[in-house]
């Protein structure tokens, strides 16, 4: 029974586990990484939530703009301390910036539907 | 480098590395939540694009469950006899087909400068079908539209996380009622896909696409245009030509309706080096409501320029494809260009209008090749 129980444990953190997957979620998969900085892991909390990073890090923006996306964000919903408001357009800008090379996008391949 | 979260490190994912997403091969992945992908170059050589090759533009998380069975329509507001429909129901109006060049109102974003915020499409949030399924008139007129129905908005299955404003859009009704305004349920011959709008969408051609809602549920007809974030401030032109990096005020603008003349260059790509034999320079274009009259090919940077010929396929909202013999004399650089001139004389220019949010940019194309 006990030995049972061990088992019936085991399995459920390995479900856990891989539901927790992006390849379990069907979201498999490609979030590039932010650049590092003092800003990073608050970015990736408050952008995450409602879409991966791909779309962060293929813009190339000036500050104004920044501000702009980051308000509208905060609108719909992004939780972005105040006292950090300024430092993350600070941050995105420097790393997404204007005169930031072009960012090199992946390809996909096409993955048979799950039945 | 490209990671999933910290807690997968092993499923990590180079940049180089091919992404799997059901359905799509070969697609450039602008964003994966949400899902937008955009159709390379090279594809631009087919009339028809075959479904793993057209574009994903979602707004929203796609819809978490799609049972046709389950699934209704909704058609309300200003008719006399609201009804709802099933998928049966649906597939027993008479079915039309429309082969529509579909392009997003933001293809083409990421030339503009200064650079605007969105989704950096380059070439290919654009793509050809045939799309088939009931005229929106005939089930708009089954419910009876009151005199008082100036407008028809629509509402899709898609989920919204957070805060964020729902993706309902609006069209005028005449539009709507247009013989070749679909709700389709059919791509290339086959059901709609996941990524598609599957089970049914709107389809508006000529139009930009998010006029075409995926997964629609609801049609609702309204006394006025709709309002709501994708109606106002989105999707909307100035109503005068701004200096790039004008901030232009909501009450300036209109709202996006049909698409711009416009065209592309398949072959040769970008930064190819070419043999000094005939080169096949290839493309498409396209012209939203407008049809094609003319593309011409410059090989000198524009100096000069050569009608194309012009392919043998064509409908109404449809790209045609398009194709020139070159036969580069000598080796060097060259940067070969392609523009294109519709029915309503617009044809297309060195720049593009700039606007804040770099909807329609349709300059003239451009590859740079070298021969030797």
């Amino acid at each position: 029974m006990c030995r049972n129980g061990f088992w019936f444990v085991m399995l459920c953190i390995a479900l856990l586990i891989f539901s927790c997957s992006p390849l379990f979620s069907g979201e498999s998969v490609s979030s590039p990484e932010l650049p590092p900085g003092p800003m990073q892991a608050k970015a990736n909390t408050a952008c995450s939530e409602c879409h991966d990073t791909g779309i962060i890090v293929q813009q190339r923006l000036n500050k104004a703009s920044w501000t702009k996306e980051v308000d509208k964000m905060v609108r719909w919903g992004a939780v972005v301390d105040p006292k950090d408001h300024d430092a993350l357009i600070d941050y995105l800008t420097a790393n997404f910036g204007p005169a930031k090379p072009d960012y090199e996008a992946p390809r996909t391949r096409r993955e048979k539907p799950k039945k | 480098m490209v990671a999933t979260s910290a807690v997968h490190p092993l499923l990590a994912w180079s940049s180089t590395e091919a992404v799997p997403v059901p359905e799509k091969d070969g697609l450039i992945l602008r964003s994966f939540r949400f899902l937008d992908l955009e159709m390379p170059a090279e594809y631009f050589n087919s009339w028809i694009t075959p479904v793993p090759h057209f574009f994903v533009r979602n707004h929203m998380h796609e819809p978490s469950t799609l049972d046709p069975v389950a699934w209704r329509l909704n058609i309300g507001g200003e008719v006399e006899r609201p009804i709802t429909l099933s998928l049966d129901e649906l597939r027993k109006f008479e079915s039309h087909n429309v082969t529509n060049t579909l392009e997003c109102a933001g293809n083409g974003r990421a030339f503009q400068k200064p650079h605007v915020p969105g989704v950096q499409w380059q070439r290919g949030a654009v793509g050809t079908a045939r799309f088939a399924g009931p005229r929106m008139r005939d089930v708009l007129m089954r419910a009876a539209v009151k005199g008082s129905g100036k407008h028809v908005m629509f509402r899709g299955l898609d989920e919204v996380p957070g805060k964020v404003p729902p993706f309902i859009r609006s069209i005028p009704i005449e539009k709507a009622m247009d013989e070749d305004t679909l709700i389709a349920t059919q791509m290339n011959g086959a059901a709609l896909t996941r990524h598609h709008g599957f089970p049914a969408r709107a389809l508006v051609p000529g139009w930009i696409g998010a006029a075409s809602c995926k997964w629609l549920t609801e049609i609702k007809v309204l006394d006025k245009e709709f309002e709501g974030n994708f109606m106002n401030p989105g999707y909307r032109l100035p109503n005068r030509p701004v200096q790039p990096g004008e901030v232009v005020k909501p009450e300036d603008t209109h709202p996006l309706t049909a698409l711009n003349v416009k065209s592309v260059i398949a072959a040769p790509s970008d930064g190819a080096t070419l043999k000094p034999h005939t080169v096949l320079v290839q493309g498409a274009a396209w012209a939203g409501e407008a049809d094609i009259v003319r593309v011409e090919v410059s090989t000198d940077s524009g100096a000069t320029w050569q009608t194309t010929q012009m392919g043998s396929e064509q409908s109404r909202f449809a790209w045609r494809l398009w194709s020139y013999q070159w036969k580069p004399l000598k080796s060097g650089d060259y940067v070969i260009m392609s523009r294109a001139t519709d029915n309503q004389g617009r044809t297309q220019s060195a720049t593009a209008a700039w606007n804040p949010s770099g909807y329609l940019y349709n300059a003239i194309d451009q590859v740079k090749v070298h021969v030797s």
